[in-house]
């Protein structure tokens, strides 16, 4: 939820056209390979229409050519050998991670986090409607698909249905930073101290070592930077709980993560001064393996963090410009 | 030796008035360059390329241009009758309501927070303030009882239907429809000046609902339109004092409300971009320096507004001036407005009397709430309804 939306919004057929070329140019795919829209599909993990408008593309791209038959082949086909049937689940790929590994992850799981970042970073500027065909559209799902992820991001409380039955997201108002904040300061620093026996050898260290680096430093920090060591307190931090749902929970009420990156990104970085020196007082607790010093000096944070967000979104409410999904559209 | 820079300088309109501009430009050895920007575009400007200026006449938008770290903090050692800011700031100690807006924050503490206790830095410089409330036309009482108290549920009254004006600035509208509303229907309001989303849901549709009904005969943006429409057939609106100037010094007999609510207070400070330095910076301070002369607050004075520090206008001001503007006694002779126009007759008397009576009387002042996101969006679908 946290991290700003980059491949998670890329359209599907993009991503599976980029996936084939590649495993084509690097001999995975070799030549003469038969593929079938749906065979492909099966083995990718995604839905047959970015399936099929990717094969297109390549075809236009003279990458793979299609049979007379049925499906396309990769390479030129020369028409006197005819195309391997291939079983393709026993070629290795190269897969990025939004195909690679998520065998058996729903299809509205890989849309939810994008739709669900990009309404995030649009909220603070205004109010918007949310098209379900557009959503449709630009990741190449079917109307099912899109209908599961915004029931979830309903449940989620993030959008709500208008009297005409139009999905609606927005404003973010400071009464929703005050709620994800008293639920948060309620249950991550006790997640925080949940996760630390387990976290990797060396993870505390390095984390702190970023954080001191980063407060020697006299060149202001890039929004990237500062990004990174928000991650990694509020959100690597949780890969080592082994109870999901109080990650998923935590997750959840990190709003004001968003916040802080969008001002940096419109306004400027300011003061990541405070914001350093709390996160190295929480890794001097946790490196000592002092429990209640991990909470006390987490919730210290928090707070103090969301006294700076609260102020933050005043500033970036004057503010109309925002760079938009162009699945939502602007109503106030 | 290098020509000094051209300052730049970004304020309202209502705040910086022709006879200001001429005056400071002729007084200044370098030259200034203002932009006069009355929406939302100048604070953007402001808040997000503070290169671009070097002066900014902000209005409640203090906290918000701080935390961009938009402005820089004015070292009161440069500062001319810096003396008497510090002591009116431990004049005014304890008292919140009695201008707390202006000095609740106005100071740089050690730990980087602004307070209210003085230091040798400050935020802004203290410049003009002021009360508003709405004006009417005289024939709008005849629709009242005699005796009846001015309020600001007036704005609502049914009476009046499209014959109302109000203000299309989020901030001050949001602020006088809340007024208007918790007059008119009775509802309790427990800050007027930071409304919860519910108090700001249940005023909006109220808007809303009148909206359609016909009841504004239009939404007012600067002054010269607020004064357009009261030509043009609204006789009961918000009102901003030079916009009432101008409307008298046409004959129009404007009556400005004194509610029994109490008034909207606002202010208007001076802050230097945090982009500002060298040759900047120091024509910075002397533009400053130069509105503590004095000579700019009395130009304002003859438009409603109040100077920070009144002692300092009082020599550039005629005695008949200081006694109708500051103690609220009848004008001894005509007076005129900033533009030299006669604007108030012989034996007038400033409605809500003097300079104390009227500030004394602030219900809320002008301020960037929490919920401003939240008002804003809200806001402009009641402008686009």
């Amino acid at each position: 939820m946290a991290r700003a939306p980059s491949d998670g919004s890329k359209p599907y057929y993009q991503i599976v056209r980029e996936v084939l070329s590649a495993n084509v140019a690097n001999g995975n795919l070799p030549i003469g390979t038969r593929l079938l829209t749906t065979a492909v599909a099966d083995r990718l993990g995604v839905s047959r229409p970015p399936v099929k408008r990717a094969l297109e593309l390549l075809a236009a791209d003279g990458v793979v050519t299609a049979l007379s038959s049925q499906g396309y082949v990769v390479g030129a086909a020369t028409g006197e050998t005819s195309p391997e049937r291939t079983n393709l689940h026993r070629l290795q790929l190269d897969l990025p991670p939004e195909l690679g590994d998520n065998l058996g992850q729903a299809r509205w799981e890989r849309i939810f986090e994008a739709v669900e970042a990009e309404i995030l970073n649009s909220i603070p500027f205004g109010t918007f409607q949310i098209s379900e065909s557009l959503i449709g559209e630009h990741f190449d799902v079917s109307r099912t698909v899109v209908r599961d992820v915004l029931s979830r991001l309903d449940a989620r409380g993030l959008i709500v249905k208008d009297r005409t039955s139009h999905w609606i997201a927005g404003p973010l108002s400071a009464r929703m930073l005050d709620d994800a904040h008293e639920i948060r300061r309620l249950i991550e620093p006790g997640a925080l101290a949940s996760a630390m026996p387990l976290l990797a050898e060396g993870f505390l260290s390095e984390g702190r070592s970023t954080v001191a680096s980063a407060l020697a430093r006299s060149a202001a920090l890039s929004v990237e930077e500062v990004d990174a060591i928000e991650l990694e307190l509020h959100v690597d931090t949780l890969d080592a709980l082994r109870n999901r749902r109080l990650a998923g929970a935590v997750r959840l009420q990190q709003v004001s993560l968003v916040i802080n990156r969008l001002f940096a990104t419109y306004i400027g970085l300011h003061d990541e001064i405070e914001m350093l020196r709390e996160h190295a007082l929480v890794y001097d607790h946790m490196l000592l393996g002092d429990a209640d010093g991990t909470i006390a000096a987490m919730r210290h944070h928090l707070d103090a963090d969301h006294a700076r967000s609260r102020a933050r979104l005043k500033v970036l409410s004057v503010f109309d410009a925002a760079e938009i999904a162009p699945y939502l559209i602007r109503i106030h | 030796m290098p020509s000094p820079p051209k300052l730049r300088v970004i304020g309202r309109s209502e705040v910086l008035p022709r006879p200001v501009l001429e005056q400071a430009a002729a007084d200044l050895p370098f030259d200034i360059e203002f932009e006069l920007i009355d929406s939302v575009k100048g604070l953007q400007r402001v808040v997000s390329s503070p290169e671009t200026f070097d002066v900014y006449h902000q209005w409640h938008t203090v906290d918000l241009i701080w935390t961009a770290r938009a402005v820089q903090a004015i070292d009161l050692s440069r500062i001319d009758h810096a003396d008497l800011i510090r002591g009116q700031a431990l004049g005014r100690q304890g008292d919140g309501r009695t201008m707390g807006s202006v000095f609740n924050q106005l100071f740089l503490q050690p730990s980087g927070a602004l307070g209210s206790t003085p230091t040798d830095r400050i935020v802004m410089l203290p410049l003009l303030h002021g009360v508003d409330a709405f004006a009417y036309l005289p024939s709008v009482i005849r629709e009242f009882d005699d005796g009846t108290p001015n309020s600001w549920g007036w704005l609502l009254d049914p009476r009046l239907a499209g014959r109302v004006a109000i203000m299309s600035d989020p901030v001050l509208g949001m602020i006088e429809a809340a007024l208007a509303v918790e007059a008119a229907e009775g509802i309790r309001i427990a800050d007027v000046g930071n409304l919860s989303v519910e108090e700001i849901d249940i005023i909006i549709d109220i808007l809303l609902r009148r909206k359609k009904l016909g009841h504004f005969k239009t939404i007012w943006g600067n002054y010269r339109e607020c004064a357009r429409s009261m030509q043009r057939g609204v006789v009961l609106q918000s009102m901003f004092s030079p916009a009432l100037a101008m409307l008298r010094s046409q004959g129009i007999p404007v009556v400005s409300a004194v509610p029994r609510e109490g008034y909207r207070g606002w202010h208007v400070d001076l802050c230097i971009s945090s982009a500002a330095k060298g040759a900047r910076l120091d024509a910075a301070y002397a533009y400053l320096n130069w509105w503590m002369n004095g000579k700019g607050g009395a130009v304002t004075t003859r438009q409603g507004y109040y100077f920070a520090q009144p002692e300092l206008v009082r020599p550039h001001l005629s005695a008949a001036e200081w006694d109708y503007w500051y103690a609220g006694k009848p004008a001894a002779t005509a007076l005129s407005d900033p533009l030299g126009q006669p604007a108030i007759a012989p034996g007038e008397i400033r409605e809500g009397g003097s300079y104390f009576e009227r500030m004394s009387r602030v219900r809320v002042w002008n301020a960037f709430m929490d919920e401003h996101t939240y008002l804003v969006r809200r806001w402009r679908e009641f402008l686009e309804a």
